[in-house]
């Protein structure tokens, strides 16, 4: 009996050591967070890179293929946050434009370089598209481009590129940990 | 002897994994209607129907696109009450509200407003189709999949004579074929 419960014992402990371990590394995820401004978000989000941020906004747009990404705002559209959804997000309703949301997640930097437009070209030019390649800005009617419009956007960013005088062009984006409305 | 236990199996398979997965049939089958759709363009969203009016409203006096402006705006369309927030670009600002948006062009007054409406149950079946759950529902979904398959080989073998896989069933199993192999060649 006693030995019975001496193996079940130890689960127990490596599960609360776990727990506690849990616990300490997301009090530590809460104190390195930094919170940062839509408005300025794109000045800063290279200090960020795959750091833990937290950003409110209002959401203007989310990806009617399956709702795994969404953009917010602040007053004015021009400047737009893309957020993706983490693997503990199912998706983000059509219902959450309109509404101010609290953001917690990670920061990412995608390379866009002439490989990537390379790929995304072969990709728009297929008869059925991936509609997850390419950059996703969130304008209005984005997602409804057709085969031109999308090549001339990246006869463009193939420009940018050339104009940068760099390898890569830089694209910010966060990807969500979680979220909440702000009633 | 051997052959009639083996399709007694066979129907049994057939029998129970289409009970079990019938569920799951008709929320791919369902929603796999408005993927279609969706796809070929005829819906504007999976999840919601929406609805479009072009109309034009008053412009803002003094030029400024406020939240007094807004909610006045909502008025024209009766929905004033269920304001949500709003959004200001070069020359047009955009008011949401609970079940849609009023886009109004600054410069000309013209505005489109967008109704939406949920597909309810429809969208938590696309929420499943898509595999948004993740997690458990990918082996669940894979199993199912994997029934489908021996649905599909079961089903050619359950019934005996020319009913069966030696004439019709060929018959009928080859024409199923035959169509997306030529839809294959044709457009892919």
């Amino acid at each position: 009996m006693i030995k019975k419960l001496f193996l079940l014992a130890i689960p127990c402990v490596f599960l609360l050591a776990s727990c506690n371990q849990a616990s300490k590394q997301a009090e530590k995820t809460k104190a390195d967070t930094a919170t940062l401004a839509v408005l300025t978000f794109f000045d800063s989000a290279s200090n960020y890179t795959e750091k833990p941020i937290r950003i409110e906004g209002t959401v203007v747009h989310t990806c009617k293929h399956g709702g795994k990404r969404m953009f917010l705002v602040d007053g004015t559209d021009s400047i737009r946050v893309e957020i993706t959804a983490g693997n503990n997000i199912t998706k983000f309703d059509e219902n959450l434009i309109g509404s101010r949301v609290k953001v917690l997640g990670v920061l990412k930097e995608e390379r866009v370089d002439a490989k990537y437009l390379n790929e995304w070209e072969a990709e728009v030019k297929k008869p059925v598209e991936d509609h997850s390649t390419g950059i996703h800005t969130g304008a209005k009617g984005h997602e409804d481009k057709g085969t031109q419009e999308k090549l001339d956007e990246i006869n463009s960013l193939r420009d940018d590129l050339k104009k940068s005088g760099t390898d890569h062009l830089s694209f910010f984006s966060v990807e969500a940990i979680s979220y909440s409305v702000v009633k | 002897m051997q052959r009639k236990t083996l399709r007694r199996w066979n129907n049994a398979i057939h029998r129970d994994l289409g009970y079990f997965f019938f569920g799951m049939t008709l929320i791919y089958a369902l929603s796999g209607i408005i993927m279609n759709h969706f796809k070929s363009g005829d819906f504007v969203h999976p999840d919601y129907s929406k609805k479009y009016e072009q109309l034009t409203v008053e412009l803002p006096a003094g030029g400024l696109a406020d939240k007094t402006y807004a909610l006045k705006a909502l008025q024209k369309v009766h929905e004033e009450k269920h304001f949500k927030s709003y959004v200001s670009g070069t020359g047009y600002i955009q008011i949401f509200f609970d079940n849609g948006s009023l886009y109004i062009d600054l410069n000309t007054g013209k505005a489109e407003l967008e109704e939406k409406t949920p597909r309810y149950v429809l969208k938590e079946f696309n929420l499943l189709h898509y595999n948004n759950i993740k997690h458990w529902f990918t082996w669940f979904s894979d199993a199912y999949a994997v029934a489908l398959i021996l649905l599909a080989i079961s089903g050619l073998f359950v019934l005996r004579g020319k009913n069966g896989i030696k004439w019709r069933g060929a018959l009928l199993a080859a024409v199923g074929i035959i169509i997306p192999v030529i839809i294959i060649l044709l457009y892919a």
